[in-house]
This record gives structure tokens, C-alpha cells and sequence, in this order.
């Protein structure tokens, strides 16, 4: 078994989970490291650097636990986008 | 002034003749359809639209705000840069419900989240409010490429506002979105190229990383290299209280939508997406990049104060990033240079030429003149309005100098007083139609009571703008709870309808639990 869960079902793809919370924590850290650390990187300032790698270790870490959930809800939601699409003309037009 | 090249004219010339037809080049594809002139048919890997987040908050006045907070603050200036942050939550939690509910616009969603009359009242605002917004931006951005002409040949401010704005338009119109995105594709490589070139290049124009960190020990301002330099809880320049405000802001902001005033632009963005998952993915790392840019500029920044520490005016530190360049680099770069900033200018401009005619088309024209009109006629309404937006931006350009403070204190109180509510539409499922719009009322009340009046009268100090951000949050929610509370929830049809669609997250039970009894989930 991986570190991160691969395969979801739609029905479970759309509670949100720790995998969600997780991320939503991960992901403002990352852009916080970025910004501070590409800003000293520039000016070769050592812990620029590391701030810098470990932002690309979180992101990495981030889309193994997210990437896999997305890919399931896109999956299930394409399917019924074309009903959807023609709900949302039909309200366009006062017809629904 | 700066002086051209032949090189420097090439430059010039085959980037502008390149990006307009790079976009005219998809004509054919824009003339589709609405969906294709507005959304370029809902079809674009996550790449795309990234970068078109990316290029389109790439503008002429950005690097100059870089500018003019870095060289007084240092790298504590980067976070007022920071509320782009909104998107590292929006990416997972907003812009996957707002994807999933296929609305072509804001004003769209306000009509398929909240039913009936307030729904409807909320649509025709919210899509009045972002013509406007749209004009007044372009408008903005159109006098900064003004000034920017202004520095490099000496132009009177109208010609630079009026000739790339233009240009611009040519594919603007003919190609919608589709024009709009495949440009700023290519716009945002010149733009990141070019501001990675500049930036370094300043840096070794004033001595290299080293000789800068030096200088600013030697001149007493190694604290512009930290950038969590605080002057306080409450007090100076940079208090935590204010660092907190903004952060909150930024990042929880990301819950809801129109908490920030770059969600409008990057909703397009997010339906323009193929899939929910490429929609999350392009905020996300758009929104990467321009973090990166403005770390990369705020270095340079440094440079540029390390070279020229006594400069006191803001206008004229604001100009930083662009005299590093025009400066610095050789003949025949130069006009590359100028090229590069064209590109920065027109990404912004054809993002709203094209966001903000969808309103008058989709919002306006579509749902409320003409439901039955069709796809060929849409789309030369998308053209009329696209038109429209330009010239009213030349009007809005031309008086800018004057209102520019009254329009700051419009896109401020337009933020404070909604930006809960903005998260509350998502989260909570009693949360009404009528809450919102009371919401926006109140918040127009209260805005000009605490900014503006009372101070004048001595009833309140001059606030600074965080403490006015949460006066505005508890006045407006003192008003816009009890107004939904004591009126009727939305119809319980139209939430299921809306829930099983978006599945938007928080407080939803009841309407999960009936979604639940009829078998939709």
C-alpha cells in the first residue's frame, strides 16, 4: 500500500476528508515559502534555498495526497456536466 | 527619455504583430459560440488558464505597487503582494464548487445559489458592479501604460492609453477568449522571461547579492532583508495586527467567493477549464507564479534602494523595477524590454475587455433583453460590449489622476463589508438571498460612515485600513444575520438542485439530508 490513498469512489471523493484538510493547510505554507524564500534565494541568502526546497517537497507531497480525490470527482462530474450544462441554458432562457 | 535602436523597433514590432496574431490567429474559434467568445468552450488543460491567471495579474501598475511598498518597507512590503494567497484554498474548496456549477460569471452563480427575486436582484448587481469594475480597471491600468510611455519617449499620458489598449482589442474582438487565453500564453513566457532577466540584471547592476546585503547593513537597513521586520502589535508601518488582518483575508477568503476582487477574473478563468480538477490545478499554480514573480521583483527592489536610497516621492520609487531595466540593459534590449512590458500590459487588458463584456452579454443582454437569441448574435453582442468597455476605460483613464482616491475607497468597502457574506453563500446553507443583498446595502452605509464621515465630524478617529476591515465585518454582520434569520429560507428545491451540483462544503444538513430522501446523492 502507498503513502496515499489512489483510488477513490465518487461517493467518497466528495466528503471532505483529512486528505481536504490536510491540503488546505499544506498549500498556504507552501505559497508563505515561496514567496519568503524566493525573495532571499535571490539574493543568495542560504535559508532562501531551503525554504525554497522544502516548498517543493510539500508540493510534491500535497499532489500525491489531493491529485488522486480531484481526479475521481472530475471523473464522476463529467459524466453529468452535458445534463447540467443544458439545466443551466434552460434557466438562461426563464424556461426552467 | 530613452533612445531607440533599430533592434530596439524590431523588438517592439514583431512581439506586437506576434501576440495580436497569436489571438486573431483564433478567430474561428471565437465566433462559435457564446461559450467559446466568453469561456473558449469550457475545453483548456489546466496549463492554459494558469497562465492567463498568471499574465493577466502581470499589469503595467503591478510592478510599480511592487515597487512602491518594497523600497519603503523591504521585504515586509511583500506582503501586502500576499492576498493572491486567497487562492491556495480556493484552488481545493471554492473553485471546485464554483466549476461544478457551470455559472458563466459571478453574477451567474448568485442567480443558481440564491431562488427567486433576491437571486435574481443579486445577478443584476453583481453583473452591473463588474461593467463597471472591468471599465474602471482597464482604465487604470491603461494610464499606468501612460506614464510607463511617458518615462521611455515622452508621450503625452493619452497616447500610451489609448494605441496598446487598441491594439489589444483587435483580437480581443475577434476572437473573444479564445484570443484572450492563447495570447497570454505567450505573453506570460515573454513577461516571466523578461522579469527574471531584469531582476537579476538589477541585481547585478547595483553590486550583486552581496554588495546589496552590505550596503543595506552599512546604511542601517538590514531590516528590509527580514521579512517579518514588525514595528509593533498596533504600531508603525508593518503591525502584526495588520499581518494578521491580511492573512486572514488572504487565506481564509479562499472558502467563499468575491472575497477578493481577483476572483471575477479567475472565475472565468476556472470555468474555462476542461475538468474540475484542471480548473483547481490552474488557480493554483497561476497564482504560484505570481508569488514567484513578486519575490523575484522585490529582490531587484533592493538593488534598485541600495543604488538610490534618498528618492522621496512615490512616484518616483515606484518606477524602480522599470529603471533597472531602461538603465541597465544594452542597446537593442531595451526595445526587448519595452516589448515584454507591452505583453505585460495587453494580458491585462484583454482579460478585461473579454471579462468584462461577458456580463453585459451573459448577464445582462442574454438572461434579461434577449433569452432567445442566438449563438451568432451573442457573440456580436460579446464584440459590442467589448467596444464599449473601451472606450469607457479612455474616459475612465483620462480622469483617473482625480478619482483615484474615490475609486480605491469603491474597491475597498466593496471588500470589508461583503467578504464575509462572500464565504457565508458557500458554507452555510440558511444563509439567504436577502442577507447577501443587505450585505452590499449596509455595507455602502457603513463604509462611508467609518472611512469617511465620522472621522470628518470627530465622532471617530481616522482609522487604518485593518481596523476598518473588521468594524465593517461586525456592523455588516450585525445587520445582514438577523435580516436572514428572520426572513424565509431559500426554496428547498432550488438548494437541492444547487447542492447536488456543486457540493458546496459546511453547514449544508438539512439540504444534504433532503438530497439524501429523494435519491439525488
Amino acid at each position: 500500500m502507498g503513502m496515499f490513498k489512489k483510488k477513490w469512489s465518487p461517493r467518497d471523493a466528495d466528503r471532505w476528508t483529512w486528505e481536504d484538510t490536510i491540503t488546505v493547510v499544506i498549500s498556504p505554507v507552501i505559497y508563505v515559502l515561496i514567496l519568503v524564500g524566493c525573495a532571499l534565494a535571490a539574493l543568495l541568502k542560504p535559508v532562501g534555498f531551503i525554504l525554497v526546497i522544502i516548498a517543493i517537497a510539500l508540493t510534491v507531497i500535497m499532489i500525491g495526497i489531493i491529485n488522486p480525490k480531484l481526479t475521481a470527482i472530475s471523473e464522476d462530474y463529467e459524466k453529468k456536466q452535458k445534463d447540467y450544462m443544458e439545466e443551466l441554458e434552460r434557466k438562461v432562457k426563464w424556461e426552467d | 527619455m530613452v533612445v531607440f535602436t533599430f533592434l530596439d523597433w524590431f523588438w517592439l514590432i514583431a512581439f506586437i504583430v506576434l501576440m495580436v496574431g497569436c489571438g486573431v490567429r483564433f478567430y474561428r474559434l471565437g465566433k462559435r459560440s457564446e461559450s467559446d467568445f466568453f469561456l473558449a468552450g469550457r475545453g483548456l488543460p489546466w496549463w492554459l488558464p494558469a497562465s492567463s491567471v498568471y499574465a493577466t495579474h502581470t499589469a503595467t501598475d503591478t510592478p510599480m505597487w511592487v515597487a512602491g511598498k518594497v523600497y519603503k518597507l523591504g521585504f515586509t512590503g511583500l506582503w501586502y503582494t500576499f492576498y493572491a494567497a486567497w487562492c491556495a484554498i480556493s484552488a481545493f474548496v471554492s473553485t471546485k464548487i464554483f466549476r461544478r456549477s457551470l455559472a458563466y460569471t459571478q453574477a451567474e452563480w448568485q442567480s443558481l445559489r440564491f431562488g427567486g427575486m433576491s437571486g435574481e436582484l443579486l445577478r443584476g448587481w453583481v453583473a452591473g458592479w463588474q461593467v463597471f469594475l472591468n471599465m474602471f480597471i482597464l482604465g487604470w491600468v491603461g494610464i499606468a501604460m501612460g506614464k510607463v510611455c511617458g518615462f521611455v519617449f515622452g508621450w503625452p499620458l493619452w497616447i500610451g492609453l489609448i494605441v496598446f489598449s487598441s491594439v489589444c482589442a483587435i483580437y480581443v474582438l475577434a476572437a473573444g477568449y479564445w484570443g484572450v487565453v492563447m495570447a497570454d500564453f505567450q505573453q506570460g513566457i515573454i513577461a516571466l522571461i523578461v522579469i527574471v532577466i531584469v531582476s537579476f540584471w538589477g541585481i547585478h547592476a547595483a553590486g550583486g547579492a552581496g554588495e546589496i546585503i552590505s550596503r543595506l547593513e552599512a546604511m542601517g537597513e538590514a531590516g528590509k532583508l527580514n521579512p517579518f521586520n514588525f514595528t509593533g502589535f498596533f504600531a508603525g508601518d508593518f503591525p502584526v495586527a495588520w499581518f494578521i488582518t491580511m492573512l486572514i483575508i488572504g487565506i481564509l477568503g479562499g472558502l467563499g467567493m468575491g472575497t477578493a476582487i481577483d476572483w471575477f477574473p479567475e472565475a472565468q478563468r476556472i470555468q474555462s477549464a476542461k475538468t474540475v480538477k484542471d480548473a483547481s490545478w490552474s488557480i493554483w499554480a497561476g497564482s504560484l507564479l505570481v508569488i514567484i514573480r513578486n519575490s523575484l521583483w522585490a529582490a531587484a527592489i533592493l538593488g534598485f534602494f541600495v543604488l538610490y536610497p534618498d528618492i522621496q516621492l512615490t512616484k518616483d520609487y515606484e518606477m524602480a523595477w522599470f529603471r533597472l531595466g531602461f538603465e541597465n540593459l544594452p542597446p537593442g534590449m531595451i526595445g526587448f524590454f519595452f516589448a515584454a512590458i507591452v505583453a505585460i500590459h495587453i494580458s491585462t487588458i484583454s482579460t478585461h475587455l473579454n471579462l468584462g463584456a461577458v456580463y453585459i452579454t451573459r448577464d445582462l443582454y442574454h438572461h434579461y433583453i434577449n433569452p432567445r437569441a442566438g449563438q451568432e448574435k451573442l457573440v456580436w453582442v460579446g464584440r459590442v460590449g467589448t467596444l464599449i468597455l473601451l472606450l469607457g476605460s479612455f474616459v475612465f483613464g483620462s480622469i483617473m489622476e482625480n478619482i483615484t482616491e474615490w475609486l480605491i475607497f469603491a474597491l475597498w468597502i466593496m471588500a470589508a463589508g461583503v467578504w464575509l457574506p462572500g464565504i457565508l453563500q458557500v458554507v452555510w446553507w440558511r444563509f439567504n438571498g436577502w442577507g447577501y443583498l443587505t450585505a452590499w446595502v449596509f455595507n455602502l452605509v457603513f463604509s462611508w460612515l467609518v472611512v469617511w464621515v465620522l472621522p470628518a465630524f470627530g465622532v471617530l478617529p481616522h482609522l487604518k485600513d485593518y481596523q476598518q476591515f473588521w468594524i465593517l465585518m461586525i456592523l455588516g454582520a450585525l445587520v445582514f444575520i438577523p435580516v436572514t434569520l428572520a426572513s424565509k429560507p431559500e426554496n428547498m428545491d432550488h438548494l437541492v438542485k444547487f447542492y447536488v451540483m456543486s457540493r458546496p462544503i459546511g453547514w449544508w444538513g438539512p439540504v444534504k439530508e433532503e438530497a439524501r430522501k429523494r435519491g439525488l446523492i
